[in-house]
């Protein structure tokens, strides 16, 4: 994602912008864990480095930043709400912190985690 | 009580009379469903005062509407029930939570509901330090949900109002005075959450959330203290025009007000004084007012005189009351309401239905002990629902010709995603689209359901050689996508080897569904054997309580 000023270019990596979205979904009510999106990525995997950045994915198709999410949602919640909640919550994080539009927020659900005691 | 007098006393008396007056030592489940009921009733009074303390513009952030809606739901779930037991009412209620969660702050009030009902398990009737316990519980829960649980919000006066009531509890055996204890810790709470969250204490409010759990406590305490929150219990009666008494008509004012050096003090205090329920929040530049008043003029022409008005809303609450009302008597289902493509979904267990629910599942029709539902079973389901179109996922192939002669005798738009086993069904729902249209659906989630692979383990009932695999009856067989794979003496034994087949360590996830004749310690006991086996993959283990089938394995 670019942006001209008039002093210069303004860059923002889709690993920065994969940052700002972390933050957002660890905190999102219903989480409970991050998974890896793409399946055969064996390779991608290895050289990923940071834990909390797997299951975020930034696209940037000509000026739109699309994210997808694929999260572990806990067993015993209504996930479409909490899908929604992630989708806003990502979604208004990333737009405060850069200033732009984010065009697509979507959560892929992976699994759900069930709490030891059920 | 460690008085050995005092001992003596209590049991002389009969057995709920106390020394003071009438206390209240226990509750049963007929009491509890009426408490929820004036917590919800004194949360309805207050919702938009909740909404108002919205921080975030998000869409669906009215934090205040989605705790009531979801309060409603569980209500409507335990209205019919005549169930005394205070573990059958706790329990229908954390389904109703569950089921008609709406927002952030619905899923978290589920999640409390689901610790008090899980505390409460079993039991006729709660007392203080049960009720404490319960209180823990549901703290604890609600704080599993999440990987970084934020304070200053609904979590922080949770907690806090339990660790009250377990204080409490160890003084005092009436629930009145332990239930009042609770609410006072709770406003406390809620009033410090500004210090706790730097972004509230900039909008100068406290937290939503917090708010409205904190009015739910303070609902009971009033009706458990006989004061009144016009509680309506018939919620049976789908349309009663209830009206707000004392003065609640009038208008909902609000208005941005924009200017320089706006005195904010001065401002709320002149505002308030124009009518009820005033919020006025900001800085020198920009100030959001809420008012309700009967006269709206008045705060607008104020405001108008002191700066440049924006974002003007004048609704007329009693109007909006009855339309609230009115539209949530139309909307029966709990789910999505923004689709109309239903879904009907087949499961063998109650924990499959449950994931099943949770994944938004418009109906789910249960198997049995045959496993199968019949066609009228099936057409019945689709019937029901309010949508035209539907989508059967009969997570069985031997289901599969009922769903076919289900679709022919309906009259309604009916596809059938040829599921032939549970986690089929479960990977097509993921991958269920409420914007796409009958087709699109059909066809993506027909593709998702391909991309499962599935293992049941089970017993053989007669011996056959099959596929080069030797079967004796009585043996452990296991099925890889419905063809028999291998068989063996102990359910791990097959599971290996049939996972070993898959070559799992190709796959992301895989999820283990253990059937009623295994109980939790093996199934535990499975997983991590699994696990070890193989540390690249996720490993989740699930209760389907599926009978005949001790495992249903997934893997995606």
């Amino acid at each position: 994602m670019m942006e001209k000023t008039s002093l210069g270019k303004i860059e923002v990596s889709p690993t920065a912008i994969a940052s700002l979205a972390s933050r957002a979904v660890l905190e999102s009510y219903g989480v409970v864990g991050m998974s890896s999106g793409s399946l055969g990525s064996g390779l991608a995997e290895l050289l990923r480095r940071d834990s909390h950045k797997r299951g975020i994915e930034v696209r940037l198709e000509g000026n739109e930043i699309i994210i997808d999410l694929y999260v572990i949602i806990e067993y015993g919640t209504r996930i479409s709400a909490v899908a929604h909640n992630i989708m806003s919550n990502v979604k208004f994080s990333v737009e405060k912190s850069l200033g732009v539009p984010v065009a697509e927020v979507n959560v892929h659900v992976r699994g759900l985690r069930v709490s030891s005691e059920d | 009580m460690v008085d050995g007098k005092a001992q003596k006393v209590q049991e002389d008396r009969p057995l709920r009379k106390h020394e003071t007056g009438n206390a209240i030592l226990t509750c049963d489940g007929q009491g509890l469903k009426r408490l929820l009921g004036a917590g919800t009733a004194w949360l309805e009074r207050h919702t938009d005062a909740i909404n108002s303390l919205n921080v975030f513009p998000v869409p669906d952030g009215d934090t205040g509407t989605n705790m009531l809606l979801t309060m409603q739901a569980t209500l409507e779930e335990i209205a019919n029930s005549p169930e005394h037991s205070v573990s059958a009412i706790a329990h229908t209620a954390a389904h109703g939570a569950l089921m008609g969660a709406r927002g952030n702050s619905g899923v978290i009030l589920s999640q409390i509901l689901r610790g008090v009902a899980r505390s409460l398990d079993k039991k006729g009737e709660f007392n203080a330090s049960e009720f404490a316990s319960a209180m823990k519980e549901a703290t604890a829960t609600a704080y599993k949900g999440v990987i970084k649980p934020v304070e200053g919000t609904i979590l922080t006066v949770v907690r806090e109002a339990a660790e009250a009531a377990v204080t409490a509890a160890a003084e005092e055996e009436d629930l009145r005075l332990v239930l009042e204890k609770v609410v006072n810790e709770a406003q406390e709470s809620v009033a410090k959450t500004p210090s706790l969250l730097p972004v509230l204490a900039k909008a100068g409010v406290v937290d939503a959330g917090g708010q409205g759990l904190f009015i739910i406590l303070e609902g009971m305490l009033r009706y458990i203290r006989g004061e009144t929150v016009e509680v309506d219990f018939a919620l049976e009666t789908a349309v009663d025009l209830h009206l707000p008494s004392e003065g609640e008509y009038g208008y909902d004012v609000q208005f941005i007000i924009q200017g320089q050096d706006l005195n904010l003090e001065e401002i709320r205090d002149t505002i308030a004084a124009m009518g009820e329920s005033t919020l006025v929040v900001g800085d020198s530049a920009t100030i959001k007012v809420h008012i309700h008043t009967e006269e709206p003029g008045t705060p607008l022409n104020y405001g108008a005189s002191i700066g440049s008005l924006s974002k003007i809303t004048v609704e007329n609450m009693q109007e909006q009351y009855q339309e609230f009302i009115l539209s949530q008597a139309q909307s029966a289902v709990t789910s999505e309401e923004i689709c109309d493509i239903a879904t009907v979904v087949v499961a063998q267990g109650p924990g499959f239905a449950r994931v099943f629910e949770s994944l938004g599942a418009s109906a789910v029709v249960p198997g049995g002990q045959t496993m199968n539902p019949s066609t009228e079973e099936l057409l019945k389901a689709a019937e029901d629902l309010q949508t035209d179109q539907v989508i059967i996922l009969p997570n069985n192939s031997n289901i599969i010709l009922a769903a076919q002669q289900a679709q022919r005798l309906s009259k309604k738009n009916i596809r059938i995603v040829p599921t032939r086993t549970i986690p089929q069904g479960v990977s097509a729902l993921l991958a269920f689209n409420y914007q796409a249209d009958l087709d699109t659906n059909a066809k993506v989630m027909e593709r998702a359901a391909g991309e499962v692979q599935t293992v049941e383990i089970t017993i053989a009932n007669r011996s056959v050689q099959l596929n080069g695999v030797d079967v004796k009856k009585g043996e452990v067989i296991g099925l890889l996508n419905d063809t028999l794979a291998a068989s063996g003496s102990s359910p791990e034994q097959v599971i290996e080897e049939v996972l070993r087949q898959m070559k799992a360590e190709k796959y992301e996830i895989i999820t283990i569904y253990y059937g009623e004749d295994v109980t939790q310690g093996e199934a535990e006991t499975l997983a991590a054997r699994i696990s070890q086996d193989y540390p690249e993959q996720e490993i989740e283990l699930i209760n389907g309580g599926q009978p005949h089938y001790l495992y249903t394995i997934s893997a995606e």
